[in-house]
């Protein structure tokens, strides 16, 4: 007999997918080595993290990561219209053999689960059973047809790797349903503009196309990128308002997609044109020239905006790779836009991409990203160069090249974008009675100084 | 075992208190995982070597314990095995067609994998793997860490002469065909979910009936062989509408615009591809300016081309007011896989200025790479996860970095150019191909300013 899973194909894609890409051996299947206890258990000797699958008229299966590690992962897999779904539970247990049955039981001694091969019956007890969701009318002893062991290749880091496979699709779900229901500040406006700015090719357009893809369940690519040595990919000004993929409703947030900063003077965005875009004047679709920013005179230039039309978030894209060797032209130029941002008082965050290891970065917790790794000295540097405090610094991965979503980056994105609306209602919250009430807006700015009235 | 306890750690661990029996070995190190020696490139080959195969690490001498009963305890009963033996400066092994079950196998290939090169010789062997060098055949010594192998065979392995050869580690893995019925069934399945979800498929916002994707690319890249293949798939059969052809001139000569039936119900399919001329070399080929007349919808049905002329206004088939419908949504550059390290600097040039055309007037594009199945090394098995092959991944890099596209934006596929019979995996490439460029049309109609 061959020795194959009997996991349909699907199945198999869907476990290693929600194990985080990893490769599975088969190592042992009862019908062919035989229903021999002490012949499974030699398994799981020296193989490091394992999984044990039980096929009855449903398919339990747990993850160890290694023998009598006190953790375990319990999941089923289970088909609904097309798609498989695989619920999980992380579990503390503590693992017990004897030549006829193997248990796991829970730290105070009940029995959670226990097999015995040569039976050829499983027990799960209620709280199992009822956890992981399996089909109410499978009793919680159940004859197996079949047992097969995997080695596990590929799970990158012990620490808190369980509880993540266990908790981020969940974790990534809440983000996105607060994202959806937030509302700006005493709802003074309905949708937050957030300005993304940064040199070339860091990664801008590909931050509006991974937040559009995360609330759209898809792929997409609105915004072209790629890279071009010579100039930007992004030419012109676009606001771009999101669709939710769920609700059909446009979300409570537009990014604003512009030209990248050159290195050198009279290339790429120019420095003039920000104050017309921070105050709102700045069409959308906009042609950006490097040489000569924005006039009062261009057409459809904006001539007396609402506190609707302004930016309200400023977002520094910086690829965190780029940190430690940006030329002095693109310091200058970056200081010089903060300045102008500040006189502003607009509230603003860095986004840092490219980061590569970022199921480091993520801290078991997900709470906290953590920067006391890898990338602690870039983020210092760049707190150092822009005088911004490093609670307002972001880090993120963009999807660039997988296919498939990964729940990890989808929490990056997420996680930068609330903590971007958080800064934003503060800036609003903080704004003057009368420019907020009465629609008056009086502004003030390093390069040109007017007072607009909008009634 | 002696000496070889430094690959465990030094705390051990206690056994669970209920265990009576100590089973098992210590808590490894984290870096004693249970990972092959072998290289990606190896591996690949000898997979390759030994009929597209899928090799499962069963045993590794290291971790497992250098004893045969360790082994046979581990690889007994697990079918055809190949075992990999690792010496100074070779990498050597035996090959086991039929189900291993330890005792006698009537016939072993025994290999020898220099570099990229195999050699190999058939033998027969009593015993495998022993315990004590008696035997005059081929055999295995885990204890002692030697391989035996007889000096004819030896010779023809060109191996040095010799008797034993030492070894440091030994490995075994299960080889299982790629392909399998259990993949295949899967792989119908996922297809045919494929094939449901784009009838089923309606442009953004009903803007549209259609959605119409032009493919673009160097001669013979295979542009018109990746409209045989969609309209292959959805009829249910391999057919070729289009000509196609090794020409180097170039084979399509007129624009095309092939709308498809469906199989099932003999509705027009939501989307039609537009099948244009080859870009050449220098002045060669479809050029620049007619490009963007094709984009902005100008161009009808068979017009044809003219590599020195660009159509104009005054031409019959020129269309003066296209409206949306009669414009491109999606744009796609074809290339031949192969090709993409030796593309002639004016191609590159020509590809970039095409692009930033295409930037200018906000048409999204996506990058289709053909002749994947003709790939060094690349197996039918491979094409099942062709996004995760190394060899793959490289190409796909290079177009990043020559060409300046977004990897996101970098599909694969193998055309229908010689078969006569449709094969689920390739019509999963092409079917997820398709499914791309509609979802980039409708990013593309989201995008559209509606005046
Ligand atoms: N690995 C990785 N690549 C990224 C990331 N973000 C962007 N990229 C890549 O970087 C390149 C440039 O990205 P864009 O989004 O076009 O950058 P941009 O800031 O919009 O650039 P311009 O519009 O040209 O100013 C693209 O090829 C992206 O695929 C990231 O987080 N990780
Ligand atoms: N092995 C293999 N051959 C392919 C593939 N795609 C196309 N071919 C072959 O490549 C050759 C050229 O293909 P065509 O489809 O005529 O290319 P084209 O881009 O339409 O070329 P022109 O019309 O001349 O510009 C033909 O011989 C095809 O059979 C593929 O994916 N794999
Ligand atoms: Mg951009
Ligand atoms: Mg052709």
């Amino acid at each position: 007999m061959a020795v194959t899973t009997k996991l349909t194909w699907n199945e198999e894609a869907c476990l290693i997918n929600q194990l985080g890409n990893v490769s599975l051996s088969l190592l042992y299947k009862s019908s062919v080595h035989g229903y021999s206890m002490s012949d499974m258990l030699q398994r799981y000797t020296c193989e490091g993290p394992t999984i044990t699958i039980y096929f009855s008229n449903s398919i339990v299966g747990f993850l160890m990561l290694e023998r009598n590690h006190k953790q375990t992962i319990w999941f089923t897999l289970r088909k609904k219209k097309d798609i498989i779904e695989m619920p999980t539970l992380l579990l503390n247990t503590v693992l017990k053999t004897t030549t006829e049955e193997l248990s796991f039981l829970s730290y105070c001694g009940e029995t959670i689960f226990s097999v015995n091969l040569k039976a050829q019956l499983i027990f799960l007890n209620h709280m199992l059973n009822a956890k992981i969701r399996l089909p109410v009318n499978s009793c919680s002893r159940a004859n197996i047809s079949e047992c097969e062991v995997f080695r596990v290749e590929g799970i990158k880091d012990n620490r808190g790797y369980l509880k993540r496979i266990t908790e981020v699709t969940q974790y990534r779900n809440k983000l996105l349903s607060d994202l959806r229901a937030y509302k700006p500040y005493a709802d003074l406006v309905s949708e937050i503009r957030i300005l993304l700015l940064g040199p070339t090719g860091s990664g801008k357009s590909s931050f509006f196309n991974s937040v559009k893809s995360v609330f759209r369940g898809r792929p997409t690519q609105q915004a072209i990128v790629g890279s071009d040595s010579t100039t930007s990919i992004t030419e012109q000004y676009r606001i771009y308002s999101i669709k939710d993929g769920v609700h059909r409703q446009y979300l409570p947030f537009m990014l604003c997609d512009t030209m990248g900063l050159h290195d050198s003077e009279g290339g790429g965005l120019c420095v003039d044109d920000i104050p017309h875009i921070l105050k709102g004047c700045v069409p959308d679709r906009y042609q950006f020239d490097p040489c000569k920013p924005i006039t009062s005179k261009h057409p459809t230039y904006i001539k007396s905006p609402s506190l609707k039309d302004r930016v309200h978030c400023v977002a520094y894209v910086l690829d965190i790779n780029s940190i430690d060797n940006l030329s002095s032209t693109m310091v200058a130029k970056l200081k010089q836009i903060h300045k102008e941002v500040i006189t502003c008082g607009i509230a603003h965050v860095v986004l840092l991409t490219k980061v590569n290891n970022y199921d480091e970065v993520l801290q078991v917790n997900f709470l906290n990203v953590n920067k006391s790794t890898t990338s602690q000295k870039q983020v210092m540097n760049v707190s150092k160069i822009l005088g911004i405090p490093i609670f307002n610094i972001l880090i993120i991965g963009n999807h660039t090249s997988k296919w498939e979503s990964d729940p990890e980056e989808d929490i990056l994105v997420l996680s930068a974008l609330r903590q971007m609306l958080r800064v934003t209602d503060d800036f609003l919250e903080d704004l003057p009675k009368e420019e907020t009430t009465c629609g008056y807006f009086y502004y003030e700015s390093t390069s040109c100084r007017l007072s607009q009235i909008y009634c | 075992m002696k000496g070889r306890i430094v690959f465990y750690d030094r705390t051990y661990y206690p056994f669970s208190k209920f265990d009576g029996k100590c089973v098992g070995c210590p808590t490894r190190l984290r870096s004693m995982a249970v990972t092959t020696r072998l290289t990606w490139l190896q591996k690949k080959i000898l997979q390759n070597h030994f009929g597209d195969k899928k090799f499962s690490l069963l045993y590794k001498a290291s971790v497992h314990g250098f004893s045969t009963q360790d082994l046979h305890n581990r690889c007994c009963n697990q079918g055809p095995i190949i075992t990999v033996i690792y010496s100074e400066n070779v990498v050597s092994g035996v090959y086991v067609e039929e189900n291993y079950q330890g005792g006698t196998t009537d016939s072993i290939i025994i290999f020898v994998l220099r570099e990229t090169e195999i050699s190999e010789c058939k033998a027969n062997s009593y015993n495998l793997f022993v315990n004590y060098n008696d035997n005059a055949q081929y055999c295995i010594n885990l204890q002692s860490g030697n391989v035996l192998i007889p000096p004819q065979i030896a010779k023809r392995l060109e191996l040095p002469p010799g008797h034993q050869y030492s070894f440091q580690e030994c490995e075994v893995f299960r080889c299982e065909d790629t392909v399998d019925e259990r993949k295949i069934q899967g792989l119908i399945q996922l297809r045919d979910q494929l094939l449901l979800a784009m009838r089923v498929y309606k442009p953004s916002g009903n803007l549209v009936n259609q959605v119409k994707i032009l493919l673009l690319g160097p001669i013979g890249a295979g542009k018109s062989s990746f409209f045989n293949s969609v309209k292959s798939v959805f009829q249910g059969y391999v057919s070729h509408q289009a000509l196609v052809g090794d020409d180097t001139t170039g084979t399509s000569k007129n624009y095309r615009v092939y709308s498809m039936k469906d199989r099932i119900n003999g509705a027009s399919l939501p989307f039609v591809l537009c099948d244009s001329l080859g870009l050449g070399e220098d002045e060669e080929g479809l050029c620049v300016e007619d490009i963007l007349s094709l984009i902005k919808g100008h161009v009808s049905d068979r017009y044809q081309f003219n590599s020195m002329k660009p159509i104009t206004s005054s031409d019959v088939k020129y269309i003066k007011y296209p409206q949306l419908k009669d414009r491109i949504h999606c744009a796609v550059f074809v290339f031949d896989i192969n090709s993409i390290e030796h593309l002639s600097y004016g191609m590159v040039a020509k590809i970039k200025r095409i692009r930033r055309e295409m930037i200018k007037c906000g048409m999204l594009h996506v990058v289709l790479l053909t002749h994947v199945d003709s790939m060094k090394l690349i197996t039918r098995g491979d094409l099942i996860d062709i996004y995760s092959c190394v060899p793959v991944k490289l190409k796909i890099n290079a177009v990043h970095r020559n060409l300046g596209f977004s990897v996101s934006d970098i599909l694969v596929v193998s055309n229908y150019s010689s078969e006569w019979e449709l094969d689920a995996i390739k019509d999963i490439l092409i079917l997820s191909a398709l499914r791309k460029m509609l979802w980039t049309a409708d990013d593309f109609l989201e995008d559209f300013p509606l005046e």
